[in-house]
């Protein structure tokens, strides 16, 4: 990561591969035992539900806001990008009607809200670490934490629940984007009729399959959320810290987008 | 950001914050491209004049280890468990409609090589080493360390962003044929153990052809350059003091992922319109 | 009052006494407190009684202490050793939650004023009455302009604190710490970084609170005109202990060499840097 910032002593012998696998294990089960614990405190700050109801609406604007452009582009390509691997057996075989349904399935179940949430965790998930970790190395936190007011009732669950709804309000929006997306390039390039296309959504997909994104996207939405919240609230160390709490909270949100989604998959099939 | 006490006439406001920002984005469009000549150019002197003094010295091997080992665990289990959910996505597919598994394994290799393997792992890098990148030059851009660098003569781009940029050119390439390796494996292990596909019938190459080895090395080289580039750019551009490391690393993450996306839609729909639809 | 001897400090009997130690009857007590951060000691056996009322200021030389012995007190870092005590009950102790009554009871005014960023000034200040006071949002606003007003501020209400300097900052800072109207209220070097203008003006704010609402002030400082101008004792940190403690009259009279040697500012001497 940022070996610049910590040159190895000279005088001692380079630590074995061993040792190196070790203490990265080391640090990562830390960081996951942090971050289970901050979901367990997020989850009883909302016992009694007395959230902070601007804070929460402030979130949600300012996320949506910031999201929706990139969400809407990426999603336009993905959609289309699933027709263009879907190409060759369409015309390999003539068979238009499954452009559709295979574009339609691929993007509803896994590549809709996989894609989308990576793009909100660069977008939304990273923004909010950096805010958080710069309010951090500033005492922002310990202001708050003087002023009798909890940090992770007032700041932490507000945006929390934001990040939550707005990745299923993405993921819905995102989904028709890209089977829009998917209907042009199948139109343009495969001279897939319109009706073809959206016969192939429709005649093929069940609810279900819609249903098994958005429950895949609250799922991300949390683990997007708490992770780059604790990256944010235990920052050290001024503007490299900073850069380094944001770079730790998108690694750790990508990786555990990608295992939430094999275990819902797996366990929902 | 915009003047939150302009005068009244929101209109205005808002014609002008969207001016400024098509303004800027017109800058930074020809900043990011000036970065990657001047990536390229620090190329070429650094080939031309090999053995003159101030290089640093081994920092390529450095970034190859930073960039290359340090994100194999990464790419290894992220890559592994898609290969996984596609594997099995497909086979659940496949059982409801015909039931004849014999073609799924040819079929996701041919995928795996011609997009998903270079392609989703150059989405993890972007966020891995994209953002590394951007917090590292973005932090030195804010403490004046960049500044100290032009001072002793020393260009920011050849001495930051060329190690950085070779590094990733190689490590990309590396990473995505193994993370390719990685998904294929546990795709095959999930398409067994889930629905009794035989490994035999499963671990099938027929079905790729010279022409979609060609679109993964194309692919990953693209990535390869275009993420350390944004990313430097992002880092370069870092302004203020933590809030501008915070922003230039979100910056580095989200240019870095969508130009992913954006080059693998462009490159694959080049390749269907030049093979006339038979990818 | 002059100073104590300096070998009190190191006595031994201080750490034993926290066996079976009577409350205190002082407002405010610490009773032989360490502090180490990552094995570094800070505080070594501080102990120090404030009374209600009185403005408190703790000096000495950067890095020595001052700044964790007065978040000690809310429990923002979180003692090693030894007792603290707020008008009769212990607090080094209590739980996270507990402290919420104690943090509104004293106020603390941090070094870089911690404004939040994303709110305008007035919201800065209506945000503790908006939680704590139960006031709607419109009262709350209201109540903060006012708060304002008393530190000269009704001008910049409406505008963030990235576009203000930063004594306007402090004094912004200062209106959002009283507006829980505490009983102490925590100073961390509130003029540093300050023109002298500015500066003078923070410490007459300070004087007021003391002798208008009974305020009792803990200031954080190193800048001579304002402990010598404002204090009603000072207590000279050094070592991780209190060196001094006396009116500021008598502290210059002191003939403590160390205590000499910060008050003239020689950069030769026997005070070893940093403190400790």
């Amino acid at each position: 990561m940022l070996e610049r910032s910590a040159p190895r002593d000279p005088a001692r012998p380079p630590p074995g591969v061993i040792a190196g696998v070790g203490a990265s294990a080391l640090g990562v089960a830390q960081e996951v035992g942090g971050i289970v614990l901050l979901t367990a405190d997020v989850a009883r700050a909302l016992v009694p539900p007395r959230i902070d109801s601007r804070e929460l609406w402030k979130s949600l604007y300012k996320m949506g806001y910031r999201s929706v452009p990139i969400v809407v582009l990426t999603a336009l390509f993905a959609g289309g990008l699933m027709t263009v691997q879907a190409g060759p057996f369409v015309k390999k075989f003539g068979a238009t009607a499954l452009a559709g349904w295979a574009a339609g399935y691929a993007v509803l179940r896994e590549l809709g809200p996989i894609l989308i949430a990576l793009m909100f965790s660069g977008r939304v998930g990273a923004n909010n670490t950096a805010e958080l970790s710069t309010m951090t190395v500033t005492e922002q936190l310990d202001g708050l934490r003087a002023l009798a007011i909890d940090p992770i009732r007032f700041l932490v669950v507000p945006r929390v629940l934001a990040m939550m709804t707005m990745l299923v309000a993405l993921t819905v929006i995102g989904d028709l984007v890209a089977l829009t997306g998917a209907a042009i390039v199948g139109h343009v390039m495969l001279d897939i009729e319109w009706s073809t296309m959206y016969h192939g959504f429709v005649d093929n997909l069940r609810p279900f399959d819609f249903l098994h994104g958005i429950y895949k996207a609250i799922a991300f939405g949390a683990a997007i959320a708490v992770s780059s919240c604790y990256f944010g609230i235990t920052v050290r160390g001024g503007a490299v810290g900073v850069g380094r709490a944001v770079n730790a909270a998108v690694v750790a949100a990508a990786a555990s987008i990608m295992l939430l989604d094999f275990f819902l998959t797996y366990l929902t099939g | 950001m915009t003047d939150r006490h302009a005068p009244p006439g929101w209109l205005r406001q808002r014609i002008e914050t969207v001016g400024a920002a098509v303004l800027d984005s017109g800058w930074a469009a020809r900043e990011l491209w000036l970065v990657y000549v001047g990536t390229w150019a620090g190329i070429v002197r650094r080939l031309s004049r090999r053995h003159l003094q101030g290089r640093p010295h081994g920092e390529i091997t450095r970034q190859l280890h930073a960039i290359g080992n340090r994100s194999l665990a990464f790419i290894a289990v992220t890559l592994g468990f898609i290969g996984m959910v596609m594997a099995y996505e497909a086979c659940l597919q496949i059982s409801r409609v015909t039931g004849d598994f014999s073609q799924i394994g040819g079929q996701l290799l041919r995928l795996i090589v011609s997009d998903f393997a270079p392609t989703l792992a150059a989405l993890m890098l972007a966020t891995r080493v994209g953002a590394g990148i951007a917090a590292e030059i973005g932090s030195m851009k804010v403490t004046e360390q960049i500044d100290a660098l032009r001072m002793s003569g020393v260009l920011p781009i050849d001495y930051l962003i060329v190690p950085r940029f070779i590094a990733s050119l190689v490590m990309t390439l590396l990473l995505s044929v193994l993370g390719g390796v990685f998904m294929y494996a546990a795709g095959g292990l999930t398409a067994k153990y889930s629905f009794g596909v035989n490994p035999g019938v499963f671990f099938d190459a027929s079905q790729v052809r010279g022409r979609h080895v060609v679109l993964l090395i194309l692919k990953a080289t693209s990535y390869g350059a275009a993420i350390p580039v944004v990313a430097g750019f992002c880092g370069l551009r870092a302004r203020g003091s933590s809030e501008g490391v915070g922003w230039a690393t979100t910056a580095a993450v989200i240019g870095g992922s969508f130009a992913v996306i954006f080059l693998d839609f462009a490159i694959s729909a080049a390749a269907l319109l030049l093979t006339g639809g038979d990818l | 009052m002059t100073a104590p001897p300096p070998a009190a400090a190191d006595a031994p009997a201080a750490a034993t006494s926290t066996a079976a130690a009577p409350p205190s009857t002082a407002f405010i007590e610490y009773r032989a407190v360490s502090k180490a951060f990552a094995g570094q000691p800070v505080l070594r056996d501080l102990s120090l009684s404030i009374s209600r009322g009185e403005i408190l200021f703790i000096v000495g030389t950067s890095g020595v202490g001052k700044s964790v012995a007065i978040k000690l007190l809310i429990g923002l870092y979180r003692i090693d050793a030894g007792e603290i005590w707020f008008d009769g009950q212990r607090v080094d102790q209590l739980p996270e939650r507990a402290l919420a009554p104690l943090r509104k009871r004293i106020g603390m005014v941090f070094q870089s004023a911690t404004l939040f960023d994303s709110m305008t000034l007035a919201e800065n200040v209506a945000l503790p009455l908006r939680k704590h006071r139960r006031l709607a949002w419109s009262a709350a606003l209201d109540d903060a302009r006012r708060r304002l007003a008393q530190v000269h501020m009704t001008e910049h209400a409406d505008r963030y604190p990235a576009e203000l300097s930063d004594g306007m900052r402090k004094r912004a800072a200062i209106a959002r710490t009283l507006a829980l109207d505490p009983e102490v209220v925590l100073f961390d070097e509130p003029t540093t970084g300050l023109d002298p203008v500015s500066a003078r003006r923070i410490d007459r704010l300070i004087r007021e609170l003391a002798s208008r609402l009974g305020v009792t002030a803990v200031v954080v400082s190193h800048d001579p005109p304002s402990i010598f101008g404002t204090a009603d004792r000072i207590a000279l940190l050094y070592q991780g202990a209190i060196r001094a403690l006396a009116t500021p009259d008598a502290l210059r009279a002191s003939p403590d060499p160390i205590v000499q040697q910060f008050i003239t500012g020689q950069s030769t001497g026997p005070m070893e840097t940093p403190g400790f």
